[in-house]
């Protein structure tokens, strides 16, 4: 995860589209492989994906979500194909379980929909800085900021945590929990156990983030006090009617 | 007892420079008490890491009582070296002391057949009685709390990461009398540290880190009256060091008491 | 100015007061260290001089904590909200790594002015004033994340520095620093001090406390053990030791000297006024 699904510096044009653009475009993306059941469709929304990756400049990055994904996906994809029964056997597996067309078709379906859904969202944080999102939402369209605060500081945190875990992993590696095992079935069940001191060093940390942002005018902070220079360019209008016109061509597929 | 044998370690991604060590080179024996001394960042804290195998060298090797880490499971070595980290809400994860000492015995595999013992006989050696709750203790008492978890199975080696930061004096004191003790019961401590002070009252010697190297070693007095090695990595001498340091003394004084006994002597001198 | 009087405070669900009967007054342009073993109400007694007390932390609250701007009117801290106080007293928290509310070093600096209703302008002019003052303006654009320790303490402080505070309160702000860096902070602080800001912080490390610091709070058990000029505190050798704060060596040598029929004046505080020690005590 480190490094990954944070906040990449950059000048591409992704990178200088308003917030709430890059916001919409997921979004529209995520509606159009929703809408649409036809796999080549799907398989050209995640190709776009990676291109946009690659036009912020972050494409090593998506690449790299993209395999970790793809992994998931693939137990996912398995366990689609044991599950769905229905249609004509493909082939045939033990205990009266199968294969079917319909399971194919279905699995491939789910597996290439999150994928394509989850990779634009994935870029957005890559190439927006958070506190741009929450704050163009807060003052555009008056969302108010205990919300935005909540959203970001929870995205925030998230390699925060991870960084918390691995040095909870290191102390207790060395009292000898045998988190260095390869058997990843057995590290979870090791792993459990500790997050409760976990939990508690993040809890105490996530409360004083909210004593910090309190003591720095956090309730002063909604549309009426802020100014702010977000506003919908030319280049912002012709990606989001792109990114519309994507979506269309989904809804109807 | 341990040696680094030209090792170098870099944090991934490589542009991270902080805390990469190059060709580090040191050697404890059994029975020394090392301080790491090195400004922040210097790499001080990635040696002790490596020192207990959580880091595996990128060049180089660490060899602990003849055998090379690298030939061995990080958690397997847990009965025979202790590790103190900066923060013990990380090591700390039962409801009482007694409970997290079976922890630490139980997962370092050390024979059942002991465990009551070993624990008894932690729980006097600090003070504990056993029942006493970890959440609702002290930060000081939580740190004496995971001294005692990582002691409990009687390691040779003890690794100490800024064991004290965060403690009050009489805190600091009673940890660093703590390791003290079991240093001289012959347990060997490597400890990194940024109060010089302490270091000049616990360390028998010192390694000096700067920007991943190794720069220097000795006692500690030959450490901090070497004012060049101090400016070239950073640091302060503890402030009677730098104070003598100002006098044509001759001799080096290592407490308040020695100083101020010298300065009487001179007087009756004249 | 701070004036805080016959306060005592007392957590919800608290077995006994953080602080109890705690009476002094801070005059503007003052440095004052305030040190005491851990769980003496040291940290309890920034929260309330920020209004956290009685705003965001709970519980039984006696006496008054009250905030005098310059030239303004005294504002008591249970009847004004923390929004108002914080207009004039900065809090930088003892653990800096949970103080950061955003990603990037500059947007951190921005956050406190953003709600002031300050034009585009004078927020970047002030955020750039507040990392030059800090010496860390080539930390700008830096992810919050990638700093060190020391770094994010900087940033901590500028961050505070941006509201342009008239006080300033710090909690331990050199806690996880190396000497060289912690001493460059208290440098840092003095400055700020010399400029007309009220410096108001907590420490362990009472070396430094009694280099930079004029004026020493000595806390133990949630009441006020001694108050006054920092010299004038540090000859209470036997009653801070009684309390487990450990005066500085140099300190200690003076003891050992008078103990021994040397006549030394007062303690030392700094290296220079030590060297003069030894140097009577030896002609």
């Amino acid at each position: 995860m480190k490094g990954l699904l944070t906040y990449i510096p950059g000048s591409t044009l992704l990178h200088r589209l308003d917030p709430r653009t890059k916001l919409f475009i997921s979004l529209l993306l995520c509606v159009g492989v929703f809408a649409s059941s036809n796999l080549i469709y799907l398989a050209a929304v995640l190709l776009l994906d990676l291109l946009i990756g690659r036009a912020g400049n972050v494409f090593r990055q998506t690449f790299s979500i993209f395999c970790k994904l793809l992994r998931v996906m693939l137990f996912l994809f398995v366990l689609q194909l044991l599950f769905i029964q229905r249609g004509d056997t493909v082939v045939p597996l033990l205990f009266g379980l199968r294969i079917t067309n319909v399971g194919i078709k279905t699995a491939l379906l789910v597996v290439m929909r999150l994928l394509a859904a989850t990779l634009p969202l994935c870029i957005l944080l890559m190439v927006t800085k958070l506190d741009d999102l929450a704050n163009s939402l807060v003052v555009r369209y008056h969302i108010p900021y205990k919300y935005a605060f909540a959203l970001t500081t929870a995205i925030r945190f998230v390699p925060e945590f991870s960084k918390e875990m691995q040095e909870v992993i290191e102390a207790q590696t060395t009292r000898g929990v045998e988190l260095d095992t390869r058997n990843i079935f057995r590290k979870m069940a090791l792993i459990i156990p500790l997050c409760v001191p976990l939990l508690i060093s993040s809890v105490r940390k996530i409360d004083g983030t909210a004593m910090a942002a309190e003591l720095r005018g956090f309730n002063r902070r909604s549309w009426k006090n802020m100014t702010s220079s977000f506003r919908f360019r030319a280049r912002d209008i012709i990606t989001l009617v792109l990114a519309a016109g994507v979506a269309v061509v989904g809804i109807i597929l | 007892m341990i040696e680094l044998k030209n090792v170098s370690f870099a944090y991934e991604p490589a542009n991270a420079t902080s805390g990469a060590v190059h060709g580090v080179n040191i050697h404890l024996r059994r029975g020394d008490f090392c301080a790491l001394l090195g400004s922040n960042g210097a790499g001080k804290s990635t040696v002790t890491k490596l020192m207990r195998g959580l880091l595996r060298p990128t060049d180089g090797s660490v060899i602990f009582d003849g055998q090379d880490l690298k030939t061995v499971r990080t958690s397997t070595l847990a009965a025979r070296i202790g590790y103190l980290f900066q923060n013990p809400d990380r090591q700390i994860c039962k409801n009482t002391i007694r409970e997290e000492l079976r922890f630490s015995l139980m997962s370092a595999k050390v024979d059942e057949a002991s465990h009551e013992e070993l624990i008894e006989a932690q729980l006097k050696e600090f003070g504990f009685n056993g029942d006493e709750e970890t959440a609702t203790m002290s930060r000081g008492e939580r740190q004496r709390a995971a001294l005692s978890s990582a002691l409990v199975s009687r390691p040779e080696l003890l690794l100490l990461d800024e064991p004290t930061t965060g403690l009050d004096y009489l805190e600091c004191k009673q940890i660093m009398e703590c390791i003290s003790e079991q240093n001289k019961n012959g347990v060997t401590v490597a400890m990194v540290c940024h109060d010089m002070e302490l270091v000049l009252d616990y360390a028998k010697s010192c390694v000096v880190i700067d920007a991943g190297r190794v720069c220097g070693a000795g006692t500690p007095q030959e450490v901090f009256y070497n004012s060049e090695l101090l400016e070239k990595a950073s640091l302060l001498p503890p402030q009677l060091i730098e104070l003598a340091n100002r006098f044509e003394l001759g001799e080096k004084i290592s407490s308040a008491e020695d100083f101020a006994a010298l300065i009487m002597e001179r007087r009756r001198s004249g | 100015m701070i004036a805080v009087k016959s306060f005592s405070f007392r957590y919800a669900g608290g077995s006994r007061a953080a602080l109890d009967g705690i009476d002094f007054t801070i005059n503007d342009g003052e440095f004052v260290g305030i040190i005491g073993r851990s769980g003496s109400g040291k940290t309890t007694l920034t929260h309330a001089m920020s209004g956290m007390i009685p705003h965001y932390f709970r519980g039984d609250f006696y006496g008054s904590v009250e905030i005098t701007p310059k030239n303004g009117v005294a504002l008591d801290t249970v009847e004004t909200l923390p929004d108002t106080i914080s207009q004039f007293v900065g809090s930088v928290l003892q653990d800096t790594d949970a103080q950061m509310v955003t990603s990037m070093v500059w947007d951190e600096l921005r956050y406190g002015l953003e709600g002031v209703g300050l034009s585009e302008d004078e927020i970047n002019s002030r955020v750039t004033e507040a990392l030059e003052d800090v010496g860390i303006s080539e930390l700008a654009d830096r992810e919050i994340s990638s700093l060190s320790g020391g770094q994010r303490q900087k940033v901590a402080i500028a961050a505070i520095l941006a509201l342009r505070p008239q006080i300033l309160i710090l909690d331990e702000p050199t806690g996880e620093l190396d000497p060289k860096s912690s001493r460059k902070v208290f440098e840092l602080l003095r400055r700020l001090n010399e400029q007309g800001i009220t410096v108001i912080v907590v420490e362990q490390k009472i070396m430094q406390l009694c280099e930079f610091c004029k004026r020493l709070i000595v806390l133990n058990e949630g009441r006020i053990l001694l108050d006054g000029e920092t010299k004038e505190t540090l000859t209470h050798g036997d009653v801070l030791e009684r309390v487990g704060v450990h005066v500085p060596r140099i300190v200690s040598l003076y003891n050992r000297l008078t103990e021994q029929g040397a006549k030394c004046g007062l303690p030392p505080c700094t290296l220079d006024e030590a060297e003069k020690m030894v140097r009577e005590a030896l002609s």
